[in-house]
């Protein structure tokens, strides 16, 4: 055996790398924030009413004697802590930004449920962002990704209660070097849309002036996609059987 | 929901097209659908659209949009007025701002009886069961329309001074009513009912189910039908409360329009007089305040500046025009007055989307974003854990991540869906040494000599949350604060180079060395490729652990390691094996050590 063999990063981590290093190219500062969240972050900000169905879409681990916080089910809250942080800075849009980290959904876990995955948020904020360029994005992004295959994106419509309009993106990835379950079908892979003006308003910005894009994606779908990866557990479960394999 | 497309077909005169088409349609101009079976769409309707949507009249209306093709009548579209009145039913409302309107149908001379078979059909081809005619017909009313309903037997409510009396109320602490599935419910104040005003008692849960004491049976003659409008959160807080959900709560919890109400109540009343004749004594209508009319104005500009596209003002027209939402233009602005039950349309860019999911989202053309003015900031924490990640691997350190989930820790969550680990961890220690302990077992199979782990990850000790990074080794196991660096830009950094992952066996593997004497210059390859060749598909590793030279002869020992996909393999197995590999090496007239 060799004396010092090289560590390997987790997948995911090698994932992150690359999805900031594309969007860096793009323009876009990776953001973060913490994962013990308050709801006015989590929720009300993001234009979810109290009581109201759309939360019960979310499945929330709340904290006990901590009223009022919740281990964030989305990284959208960069939707409003992004556009906060710049403003106390003195900075006025134009603004991008990507938020990478962990997320949580209580559910019980199986092959395809983890309670803990993670996410990557993009947002960009400007006088004249347009959902065209929320497609351009994507697709420049996917295409990135999966370098050497031919990336296809296509909108579905959909409903989040901070974008409007809202949908849902597929993706198609065609190409020899594709893994054949992801090969010229279809595949939901996002949730996105133009920012609610009431968020606009919610992270100090005027939306009659300003108007932005946000997507959502979650990282260990991709490298699930993008690996043949069987089971989502692997991803928490420090196996180096697995691990070691990326 | 489930819809029906011999149901949605009977709004249209045009034939509609298959199951399968109709599918196409919702998904990329409306709702995802979760399944096609047959000629029943499993359509999931969106929270914003519950208002108007949960219904086969809405599905209806998206199609005819959509597909363009006209509806014959669109019942909601006339009006419905509640007359006659009549003094024989009175309704009181003690709670007004959750019950915002109560109407209500006197029907006598009723005949209950089985439903006709269309009826039947149609009810049990959406997974409804038929009751009698007079509960179907409440029932049709609600899949068709989207109100629900609810017939009590007014021979089993109090007639007193020339009147039944209904009121709607709080309910009391720990009062109780009987379902009408046979179930005894609990109640809270938190929570409406409608009472038998003589009496006191409650005869329905409002808007969730009613009493089992006041149902429709084969004897009912007489009956008051009621349609009311609850609202929304009460409704969904006592369907919570109760765990009890049902085709109403679901309807009511979404909020629908009180307008909806005497839509609902004069199909429904229609319904049964046809269905089991009896004539209308009268009607009921406690509306203290109407809904008002809502107006929303959408620039022709505003709609191409968030979409980025150059739609035309008569594209967009034709879009209202189809969702059959009325509008007046004034040069390039739209003002819509949406119909009362599109409670979703509110704001310009509700309308945006309007115009998007109708004209279609493939007319949306990619455009990628100007290059950014500024040069984007560098994340002083991720910069670290980069750094971090850079220098660990090249010392033979893995990446892990462990649940933040833990046994211990300053703080907990609540309403942990599994019940285990509801603590926040406070430190890597504890998963990083489990982490470990797993992993070593597997190091011959990993082919390492030592295992080494790191672990980046967020802790909350102390009151704050914080990233730490952790590492394990033969050492122990350690952690410190991850400090954040400060930097220009990032280091350009390898990303993994796999195409695919293994899935690997778990079950355990059996290690075997052999050594041999070889003569001098013996390529090690050229000895593995011969061990593998008769080790086969159980050999997973294989590699030269050990090389000495003495005089003309060289020792070369190998690490081999076992293990079946099927099944934990015995020693007497991999003793064959082993057997195999002495008899080859030894035919090149290598000496086994």
């Amino acid at each position: 055996m060799q004396e010092t063999v090289r560590g390997h990063i987790h997948p995911i981590s090698s994932l992150i790398r690359e999805a900031n290093r594309i969007f860096f190219d793009m323009g876009f500062t990776f953001a973060d924030g913490p994962l013990l969240e308050s709801e006015w972050y989590n929720f009300d900000a993001l234009n979810f009413p109290k009581d109201h169905p759309a939360r019960d879409m979310q499945d929330t681990f709340f904290m006990k004697d901590e009223p009022g916080y919740v281990l964030r089910t989305h990284t959208s809250a960069a939707q409003i802590r992004y556009p906060e942080t710049q403003l106390a800075k003195g900075i006025q849009p134009p603004y991008r930004a990507v938020s990478i980290g962990k997320v949580f959904r209580n559910e019980a876990t199986d092959i395809t449920h983890e309670a803990e995955f993670f996410q990557i948020e993009g947002l960009a904020i400007g006088e004249d962002i347009t959902l065209a360029n929320l497609k351009g994005t994507l697709e420049r992004f996917f295409r990135e990704l999966f370098k050497g295959a031919h990336v296809e994106i296509r909108f579905r419509p959909s409903f989040f209660p901070f974008t409007e309009p809202s949908v849902e993106v597929d993706m198609r990835i065609a190409g020899e070097k594709v893994p054949e379950k992801l090969r010229d079908r279809w595949i939901e892979i996002a949730g996105a849309g133009m920012m609610h003006p009431t968020v606009i308003r919610n992270g100090g910005l005027d939306p009659d002036v300003y108007k932005g894009f946000a997507f959502g994606c979650g990282i260990d779908r991709i490298a699930i996609l993008k690996w043949g990866i069987d089971d989502i557990r692997l991803m928490h479960s420090a196996d180096l059987r697995f691990i070691d394999q990326f | 929901m489930k819809i029906s497309r011999e149901w949605l077909q009977t709004y249209f005169e045009k034939p509609l097209p298959d199951a399968a088409t109709l599918a196409e349609a919702l998904t990329f101009h409306a709702f995802e659908i979760e399944s096609v079976e047959g000629d029943i769409l499993d359509v999931k309707v969106t929270p914003n659209r519950g208002h108007d949507c949960l219904s086969h009249r809405g599905i209806v209306k998206e199609l005819s949009a959509i597909l363009d093709l006209p509806i014959k009548a669109d019942s909601l579209r006339h009006p419905a007025p509640l007359e006659p009145k009549t003094e024989a039913v009175r309704v009181t409302i003690e709670n007004p701002e959750l019950c915002r309107r109560f109407t209500g149908a006197y029907i006598k001379g009723v005949r209950v009886g089985p439903s006709p078979e269309w009826l039947r059909v149609r009810l049990e081809a959406i997974g409804q069961r038929s009751i009698n005619n007079v509960v179907d017909a409440t029932n049709f009313v609600m899949l068709d329309m989207g109100q629900p309903l609810h017939a009590f037997d007014a021979g089993k409510l109090t007639h007193k001074d020339g009147a039944y009396s209904l009121n709607v109320r709080a309910a009391k602490n720990g009062e109780k009513m009987l379902g009408l599935d046979d179930k005894e419910y609990e109640l809270a104040p938190s929570m409406l009912v409608i009472a038998d005003g003589h009496t006191g008692e409650a005869v329905s849960i409002a808007g969730v189910k009613g009493g089992k004491p006041t149902g429709i049976d084969e004897t009912t003659t007489e009956i008051i039908l009621e349609a009311a409008n609850w609202d929304g959160t009460n409704i969904r807080k006592t369907s919570q409360a109760l765990k009890l959900r049902t085709d109403a709560s679901d309807r009511f919890q979404q909020v629908i329009s009180p307008e909806l109400a005497a839509y609902g109540l004069k199909a429904a009343t229609e319904l049964i007089l046809e269905l089991a004749s009896g004539e209308v004594a009268g009607f009921i209508d406690e509306y203290p305040r109407p809904q008002a009319t809502n107006e929303v104005t959408l620039p022709l500009a505003r709609a191409n500046d968030v979409l980025g596209t150059t739609l035309s003002a008569p594209v967009i027209e034709d879009v209202f025009r189809r969702l059959d939402l009325s509008h007046m233009q004034e040069g390039d602005t739209f003002t819509i007055n949406p119909a009362f039950e599109r409670l979703d349309l509110v704001i310009p860019e509700d309308l945006v989307e309007e115009v998007a999911r109708i004209v279609g989202y493939d007319k949306i053309s990619p455009v990628e974003l100007p290059a950014f003015p500024e040069r984007p900031d560098v994340n002083s924490n991720f910069y670290a854990s980069e750094r971090a990640r850079t220098e660990l691997t090249a010392k033979g350190y893995s990446e892990v991540f462990t649940s933040v989930f833990a046994d211990a820790g300053e703080r907990v969550v609540a309403n942990k869906v599994d019940g285990v680990r509801p603590y926040l961890r406070a430190t890597l220690v504890d998963g990083l040494r489990d982490a470990l302990e797993r992993n070593a077992r597997n190091k011959d199979l990993l082919g390492l000599k030592e295992v080494r782990i790191f672990e980046i990850g967020t802790v909350w000790k102390d009151g704050i949350e914080r990233i730490m990074l952790g590492t394990a080794d033969s050492g122990g196991v350690k952690e410190i604060s991850l400090e954040p660096i400060e930097a220009s830009t990032y280091d350009d950094l390898p990303i993994s180079t796999t195409d695919r992952y293994h899935s690997f066996s778990k079950y355990p593997f059996i290690v075997r060395d052999i050594a041999l004497w070889t003569p001098a210059g013996t390529e090690p390859e050229t000895v593995l490729s011969i061990i593998r060749a008769q080790a086969g598909q159980l050999l997973v590793r294989s590699e030269l652990f050990d090389r000495f030279e003495k005089g003309e002869k060289t020792s070369l020992a190998f690490r081999l390691v076992f293990q079946s996909f099927e099944k934990t393999l015995t020693d007497e197995e991999v003793n064959a094996v082993m057997e195999k590999v002495n008899e080859a090496v030894k035919k090149e007239g290598w000496e086994v050590r």
